[in-house]
């Protein structure tokens, strides 16, 4: 393309800018402005709760003490750590429900709007729900996995490090396997049926033609759903915040939690604003590199 | 609109536009008429505003005690800001107020952890100047309201933490921490109740309470006179061993308990569950009421005991008011101030909402006897044991250090040693960066 040489096309390309304006304006509003202005905000020493120190620019201190503090550190390991264990779960199991869901002949509405129940209830009444089947002293799960004599006593889920990772990883599962299974249901009837019928016809299995047919199809939609699940589960604030409120001591306690402590909590707004920058900027290299790999598996599947 | 009110409801249709417009013509008069007086009356009546919690019972008393002072002075229009209840929120909100430069409220209800931080950010203003009388307050409220030697408010009402234990299961409340410890673990193992001893153990400012009580008791303490950090001493390890030792070595205290706040707490020992709770004196009244309590009339209170090297401690927790920096009205304020904490406030305060008074002079008021739900005796033995937490600016930081620290060593996954030990790390680089300088004395200076 070459660029506009007569003056009316150089008159409509001035009009487009005009008609695109206020648009861009918006977007640069909404999304462009506070991303930088919290990038300005991690740049400065803040600390609301000690007005005496003024707002200095420190440059990347606030970073700097970032990556000094074990609690930062660890904390990027509980998120990193959640999403490898949740999104592989939340993609087996929607794999499984979508593929009964695909295979239901009768009520099939029915099916798949029992499915998607648990992706309607809000995030918050979930996690309550989880907390409090879990809890030790009033919750059913504790109270049935005693009776059959599985459970100490005086076991708290809450109470261990890595047993409290269990209800959020749970309700985490349960809410949003539903979402994988519509969006690979998706993928699952965009299959050409003749190709199992021919599959058939040559004899293979129904489990060689899962394995060459189905999987090898629905890559593309597994690829979309384990990006979308997987940076949502590196934002995951609400679940922890609410079952474990990310003990005990900081056990539980993912990036965005800490963030949040860090601004909202203990008032320290520039170095919160640091540590949102770093959320941010690892969801979006996290995000770049799904679009990559999308658009790869698109193009092989084209050559 | 009485009119309106009046029509019958069937034919009201097409009648109801050529009757009404009369009476919408007065009303708007009306309405015009006195938005004009109240325009002139607010103009001339200067607006006070108190910010408090108003939840329930302690809505109603203040309620009350402000329409009261209203009449008494026609002269200022009080009005109640209503805040979150939850102590965090409250003190968010103010925070964020506080920091805008806002006028209002012109009168602040203040956790007691809070005074400091308020002072040295310039906040409030010092109360001196109004030379207020506070020889019967509790020296211990009033230390926690000091900051460089300068009052900033005014204890309000107080609390501390106290021992209850089942008169039904124990012929005397325990003298120490061994004897507390020895029955606890009889009752557990005897199966008289299902928890020794129940505390506040969840990741909150109610865990550093708990622990300045063992702290004391064993001797220790969290800053000293010279505001220098000893969270590390070896008391200190002792106390937090106790604690940890109690939930896994002995087994007297539930490991649930690093989950509960005050309620669970309570239910647990409203539920017969428990032969010792600690707690505040709030739990008293619904704990005697025998339509939701198994333990009605089988419940005494004591202070909390004491260890080896350290003597009886109650952590002090209460209300104070304060006057905003910034409120266009301090004399106005302070004489609202003056009236919310006198005498006679305080003891309807405690009849109505069961908040201990905060002058020591009431204990000895007949009328307080009757009208606290707890021994007036009792309440006040326990008060002159109270200790207040750290009176520093960064208080809020220090504990939320504390909190993560107690909770991973009570949780087994630091040795408490270590984890106190990083406490005091922490806290020492937190008062660097705040810029107090720790060695001055217990009042803190702020570097120019």
């Amino acid at each position: 393309m070459t660029g506009p040489t007569s003056p009316l096309e150089r008159a409509e390309a001035r009009l487009a800018l005009i008609l695109v304006a206020p648009a861009l304006g918006v977007i640069l509003l909404v999304a462009l402005v506070p991303v930088a202005a919290t990038l300005w905000e991690a740049l400065h020493r803040h600390d609301l709760r000690l007005p005496w120190l003024g707002r200095p620019f420190i440059g990347v201190g606030n970073f700097a003490e970032a990556l000094g503090d074990p609690r930062f550190r660890v904390a990027i390991l509980h998120t990193v750590g959640f999403a490898s264990v949740s999104v592989p779960l939340e993609l087996a199991l929607g794999l499984a429900l979508a593929l009964t869901m695909h295979s239901a002949v009768r009520l099939r509405t029915i099916v798949r709007v029992a499915a998607l129940l648990p992706w309607a209830i809000p995030t918050v009444v979930a996690a309550l729900v989880w907390r409090f089947m879990f809890d030790a002293q009033a919750g059913v799960l504790n109270a049935s996995l005693r009776g059959a004599g599985l459970l100490g006593p005086t076991f708290d889920w809450f109470v261990d490090p890595l047993a409290a990772w269990v209800p959020i990883i749970a309700a985490d599962v349960w809410k949003t396997t539903p979402f994988v299974a519509v969006l690979l249901l998706a993928g699952l009837q965009t299959i050409d049926h003749a190709l199992y019928e021919a599959a058939g016809v040559d004899g293979a299995s129904s489990t060689r033609q899962f394995l060459t047919i189905t999987l090898p199809l629905l890559r593309p939609a597994l690829i979309v759903a384990g990006a979308f699940r997987a940076l949502d589960a590196l934002r995951l604030f609400d679940l922890a915040y609410v079952v474990t409120g990310g003990g005990p001591g900081t056990a539980t306690e993912p990036l965005s939690l800490f963030a949040f402590t860090a601004l909202l909590q203990r008032l320290r707004f520039g170095y919160g604003s640091a540590l949102s920058v770093t959320v941010f900027l690892l969801t979006f290299a996290f995000a770049l590199v799904c679009v990559r790999m999308l658009g790869r598996s698109l193009t092989e599947e084209r050559s | 609109m009485p009119r309106a009110v009046d029509e019958p409801p069937g034919d009201a249709k097409s009648e109801r536009p050529r009757r009404r417009l009369p009476s919408r013509c007065g009303c708007l008069v009306l309405l015009a008429c006195w938005g004009a007086l109240g325009c002139r009356d607010s103009a001339a009546t200067p607006a006070l505003t108190f910010s408090a919690s108003a939840l329930g019972v302690e809505a109603d008393v203040v309620r009350r005690q402000l329409t009261r002072y209203q009449e008494q002075h026609p002269e200022v229009r009080v009005e109640l800001r209503v805040t979150p209840d939850a102590a965090d929120q409250r003190h968010q909100l103010y925070v964020q107020w506080l920091n805008a430069r806002a006028a209002e409220p012109d009168v602040l209800q203040l956790d007691t952890i809070w005074t400091a931080e308020f002072a040295a950010a310039g906040w409030i203003r010092p109360l001196d100047p109004f030379a207020p009388d506070v020889d019967d307050f509790f020296p211990a409220a009033v230390a926690a309201n000091r900051w460089r030697g300068v009052l900033y408010a005014l204890p309000w009402f107080v609390d501390a933490g106290v021992l209850y234990w089942r008169t039904d299961l124990l012929d005397t409340a325990p003298g120490s921490l061994a004897e507390l410890r020895a029955s606890a673990r009889r009752m557990t193992e005897a199966g008289s109740t299902r928890f020794g001893l129940v505390w506040q153990g969840a990741r909150y400012e109610g865990l550093v309470t708990v622990f300045l009580e063992h702290l004391g008791a064993f001797g220790g303490g969290i800053l000293d006179a010279g505001g220098r950090v000893i969270v590390d001493e070896p008391a200190a390890v002792g106390a937090l061993t106790f604690m940890r030792d109690a939930i896994w070595a002995d087994g007297f205290v539930p490991a649930s308990v690093l989950t509960w706040q005050e309620e669970q707490v309570r239910f647990a020992f409203q539920n017969g569950q428990a032969a010792f709770m600690r707690n505040w004196p709030y739990a008293w009244a619904l704990l005697q009421d025998p339509s939701r309590s198994r333990v009605a009339g089988r419940v005494a209170v004591a202070p909390f005991p004491a260890g080896d090297g350290g003597h009886p401690t109650a952590a002090l927790g209460g209300a104070e008011l304060a006057i905003s920096a910034h409120s266009a009205h301090p004399r106005l304020a302070w004489e609202l101030v003056a009236f919310l904490a006198a005498p006679e406030q305080m003891l309807e305060r405690a009849r109505l909402a069961a908040q201990l008074p905060a002058r020591r002079s009431l204990y000895d008021n007949p009328a307080l006897a009757l009208a606290l739900p707890m021994p007036a005796d009792e309440a006040r033995r326990v008060l002159e044991a109270a200790i207040p937490r750290p009176v520093t600016p960064v208080y809020s930081e220090l504990s939320e250090i504390l909190q993560v620290r107690l909770h991973r060593a009570l949780s087994r996954q630091q040795e408490p040693a270590q984890a106190l030990h990083d406490a005091a790390v922490e806290i020492r680089a937190l008062v660097e960066r705040s810029g107090l300088s720790p060695e001055d004395d217990n009042r803190g200076t702020v570097r120019p």
